[in-house]
């Protein structure tokens, strides 16, 4: 099991002069199953290609464990990489595709073939293994391209956008897939994604890169609950923000005050609240709101409340809002353990 | 590495030896013509090789004669070519053994063809002794000369039945990329079998066409080999006049043979230019 | 069309295509044959036993063509998998004037530069020697190779190399197990037309070989010279054959579209 450490890790595209990665410094914790996530443009995808070799650094290093690996040709890192489209050679079948990375490093045939099988059925492609790639459907493509990668055992595996290319119906049956695996294995596992949902629902730790900079390494929750910046909040749904200014505990906005339930030293702030963390009815720091507006969301309802003239949105179940009407006044609460106040930036 | 030196690396082997071989050849051949030949103590370079051959009426003749040559051959075979291409594009009973004999042909070395048309269409040839066996002549000298004639038939007859199959295989593979849909499209919208022809096929099957024609046109025009066994002894067809003046004892006529050279070879720039041309501006469709 | 009159048509075209071979045929087994007689007096194998007889040297001659064709074909693919690689694959500032300079000693007639080349070669020794032929060969072969190479790359995705090397090949094995099989089938299918440009090349030959390079086309034009009909025949059709093997053997890929590639320089 080893960790990785990106340190100050800059690189520009020669001719563009615009560094697609800046000073980017990381920690991806032994065996965690991480997802680097970010927009597009976020130097996210320059990142793995960085670590898998397929890039070269202009700055900074990259470390497996002690072992600085920036300056090694991607066949000797240890860094396997899971492509976006599984790649699977055409001219070799299933069974030669799995067994290619232990027929590289020239280990006898038998054993390959052993190691293979045990790995075909890891990955639930029992029986699949003479067939040619091009026989298989594009969930089975994924899990030769995946178990390709996890019979090398390498130090790290990149996995590139391991859902996107698959119907919805697959995606949780090979989200399992990779968690189970990564779990028996204890793999150091980066995922590269743009899909915030894919993140959360895949991942131990997700580290969000904006712009070519880490803005927030944590667990998927904290990105909800303890954004580090309101960029990061919108990225992960936050709309509600307010300004203002925090004194002995109580923050005074535009809606009136708040109870904190943490120490905030007093300062001007902005506090945020999750949309689905509005509660109706009475409770602490309790408003009057007027219905601005609904919308059917499925599975959710959105309402558009104004709060002394201040929109807010709230997500609620369906049916709990189901007699409210555009123009009702109701009473919603703000519970002080969801408000969050966004860490000033220094000064 | 960067992509930039990656690219030169890969391309400079290519590059040596075309650059070398190529553009030395050619250039080399330039000098030569203007009279430039240390070797030979011509170190004042001028244009008398030119003033000689443009003067000469046998030069003239040879050059009007390879024009004729490549125009008449390219001409009819970009003709036959279209109706045979039309004609692959169906099914019927055969086709596959057509197919067969059309990429044959493709294989089959040009001197080997020539030796064909000429046992075929000269005056003791088998068509001569078809019209012995029907009363039509007497003796050889009866039928018209078709090979080693003024008029250059045999090696157009040649070049016909060469680059027919070429053209038609670089139209079928056209034709395989464009869909039937537009016909029926245009037939739905009204237009005749032959509206649809000439208003919507031909047009999307032209750059093609005009690409291959450029390319037969360039063979027909400086192939050495063909008239040599089909030409008459004069006219000659330029490249031979050409060689013969390159290798001809008096060594004072091979200014004018490389000046014949310059003369070819500019005449191929130009249809190299036309060629790119037509590819750019033709769209995916062109080969 | 009209079922019959197309019929007609094919039967025309198809007979047309076949009617150069026929003389050459009947020539080859022919004994005495003379003006006006529609068929020959007697047939006989004479012409074949001489062509294939070791005093005649037209089998030394077919060797040293084979081997000028195959050296040629080697080469060129040495040399035309990366510049295809480079044209294929990449876009770069004057693309438009190296795709001019590869197209250009193929559509340009040979006489263009072969005085130009015989100069070249005299002063470096090579006229008159097979290396040099080689070398002359190149210049219409090359340009082809490339072109095939390059419309073979821009279809290669070079993620499968990225992959590879991702699973612990060299830069090596990367190419022995992954790219070479997937450009495989182009490389090929460039090969046998690379071989049978070179295969039916004639002046480049003559000149530069110098008389001492005795190709089959050059054998076979000084016996069609010297009006031996019947040898004239059986050589031209060994001429023919490796053609004839090379389509038997490929014709299922010579279809469509590779057809195109393969035309798009040598008419």
């Amino acid at each position: 099991m080893t960790t990785l450490t990106l340190q100050a890790l800059e690189m520009s595209y020669p001719g563009t002069g615009v560094a697609a990665v800046k000073g980017l410094d990381l920690v991806v914790e032994s065996g965690t199953l991480t997802a680097l996530l970010g927009p597009s443009g976020s130097g996210k995808t320059t990142t793995m290609k960085l670590i898998a070799g397929l890039l070269r650094a202009d700055r900074g290093d990259i470390r497996l464990g002690e072992r600085s690996i920036r300056d090694l040709p991607p066949e000797r890192r240890g860094v396997a990489m899971v492509f976006q489209s599984p790649l699977l050679f055409p001219h070799l079948t299933v069974a030669g595709n799995i067994g290619f990375g232990l027929r590289m490093r020239g280990l006898a045939p038998d054993d390959i073939a052993h190691r293979v099988q045990s790995m075909l059925s890891r990955v639930r492609l029992d029986g699949f293994g003479p067939r040619r790639p091009a026989a298989l459907s594009g969930g089975q493509q994924q899990r030769a391209a995946l178990a390709r990668a996890l019979i090398l055992a390498p130090d790290l595996l990149l996995l590139d956008e391991p859902l996107s290319g698959l119907d919805p119906s697959l995606r949780d049956e090979m989200r399992g897939l990779i968690r189970e695996l990564q779990r028996e294995t204890g793999i150091t596992t980066l995922v590269v994604t743009h899909d915030q949902a894919e993140a959360v629902t895949l991942s131990d730790r997700i580290a969000l890169l904006l712009d070519g900079r880490l803005a927030q390494h944590g667990p998927p929750e904290d990105f909800y609950r303890r954004p580090a910046s309101g960029t990061v909040a919108r990225f992960f749904g936050g709309v509600n923000f307010l300004s203002g200014q925090v004194r002995a505990g109580v923050f005074h906005g535009p809606i009136g005050p708040l109870q904190l339930s943490e120490h905030v030293p007093d300062g001007d702030g902005t506090l945020t609240i999750r949309p689905e963390a509005l509660r109706l009815g009475p409770g602490p720091n309790a408003h009057m709101a007027k219905v601005a507006g609904l919308t059917f969301l499925g599975t959710q309802t959105r309402v558009d409340l104004l709060i002394a003239g201040t929109a807010l949105q709230m997500l609620a179940a369906p049916d709990q809002v189901a007699g409210l009407r555009a123009g009702a006044e109701i009473l919603v609460s703000l519970p002080p353990d969801a408000l969050w106040l966004l860490p000033r930036p220094p000064a | 590495m960067t992509d930039r030196h990656r690219i030169l690396l890969l391309l400079a082997p290519a590059l040596v030896i075309l650059g070398g071989l190529f553009i030395t050849g050619l250039g080399l051949t330039l000098l030569r013509s203007l009279r430039y030949f240390p070797g030979l103590g011509l170190t004042d370079p001028d244009l008398s090789a030119y003033r000689a051959i443009l003067t000469s009426p046998g030069f003239l003749k040879s050059l009007g004669l390879s024009l004729w040559i490549a125009s008449a051959s390219t001409l009819i075979a970009a003709g036959l070519a279209l109706a045979a291409a039309l004609l692959l594009r169906q099914t019927f009973p055969g086709r596959a053994v057509i197919s067969f004999l059309v990429q044959l042909n493709l294989t089959i070395p040009h001197i080997v063809g020539a030796i064909g048309i000429l046992y075929l269409f000269s005056q003791s040839g088998s068509f001569a002794r078809l019209a012995h066996a029907a009363g039509l002549i007497a003796a050889p000298g009866d039928f018209p000369a078709l090979t080693q004639d003024p008029y250059a038939i045999g090696i157009i007859l040649l070049y016909v039945w060469k680059e027919l199959p070429f053209i038609t295989l670089i139209l079928l593979a056209n034709l395989q990329s464009i869909s039937a849909d537009h016909e029926s499209v245009a037939r739905s919208l009204g237009a005749t079998r032959w509206q649809a022809f000439r208003h919507v096929l031909l047009p999307m099957l032209m750059p093609g066409l005009a690409a291959a024609s450029a390319l037969v046109f360039a063979f027909a025009f400086g192939a050495y080999e063909v008239p040599l066994i089909l030409g008459a002894s004069a006219p000659k067809a330029l490249p031979v006049l050409a060689w013969q003046s390159y290798t001809d004892t008096d060594l004072s006529t091979r200014p004018e043979a490389m000046a014949m050279a310059v003369l070819i070879a500019l005449f191929g720039l130009l249809l190299l230019f036309l060629y790119m041309r037509i590819l750019r501006s033709g769209g995916r469709d062109a080969p | 069309m009209h079922p019959r009159l197309r019929l007609l048509a094919a039967l025309a075209l198809a007979g047309w295509l076949v009617l150069p071979f026929l003389p050459l045929a009947v020539w080859s087994v022919a004994h005495g044959w003379r003006f006006p007689d529609l068929w020959p007096r007697a047939l006989s194998g004479k012409a074949w036993g001489y062509a294939l007889s070791d005093t005649a040297g037209v089998l030394d001659s077919f060797a040293l063509t084979v081997f000028i064709a195959l050296s040629t074909t080697v080469l060129a693919a040495l040399v035309g998998i990366p510049a295809g690689r480079a044209l294929g694959l990449y876009r770069f500032r004057g693309k438009g004037l190296v795709t001019a300079l590869l197209l250009a000693p193929a559509i340009l007639p040979g006489l263009a530069i072969v005085f130009g080349l015989h100069g070249i070669f005299l002063r470096l020794g090579l006229v008159g020697t097979t290396g040099g032929v080689i070398l002359a060969h190149l210049i219409p072969v090359l340009p082809y190779m490339t072109l095939v190479m390059a419309a073979v790359f821009s279809a290669f995705d070079t993620g499968y190399e990225d992959q590879a090397r991702s699973l612990g090949a060299s830069p090596a094995q990367v190419f022995r197990h992954v790219t070479l099989p997937a450009i495989l089938p182009g490389l090929l299918a460039g090969a046998l037309f690379a071989f049978l440009i070179s295969w039916s090349q004639y002046l480049l030959t003559l000149a530069i070989g110098g008389g001492r390079v005795q190709t089959l086309p050059l054998v076979l034009y000084s016996f069609a010279a010297s009006g031996r009909n019947d040898i004239t025949g059986a050589i031209a059709l060994l001429y023919i054959l490796p053609g004839l093997l090379i389509l038997v053997v490929t014709s299922r890929w010579i279809t469509g579209r590779s057809a195109a590639v393969v035309g798009t320089l040598r008419p």
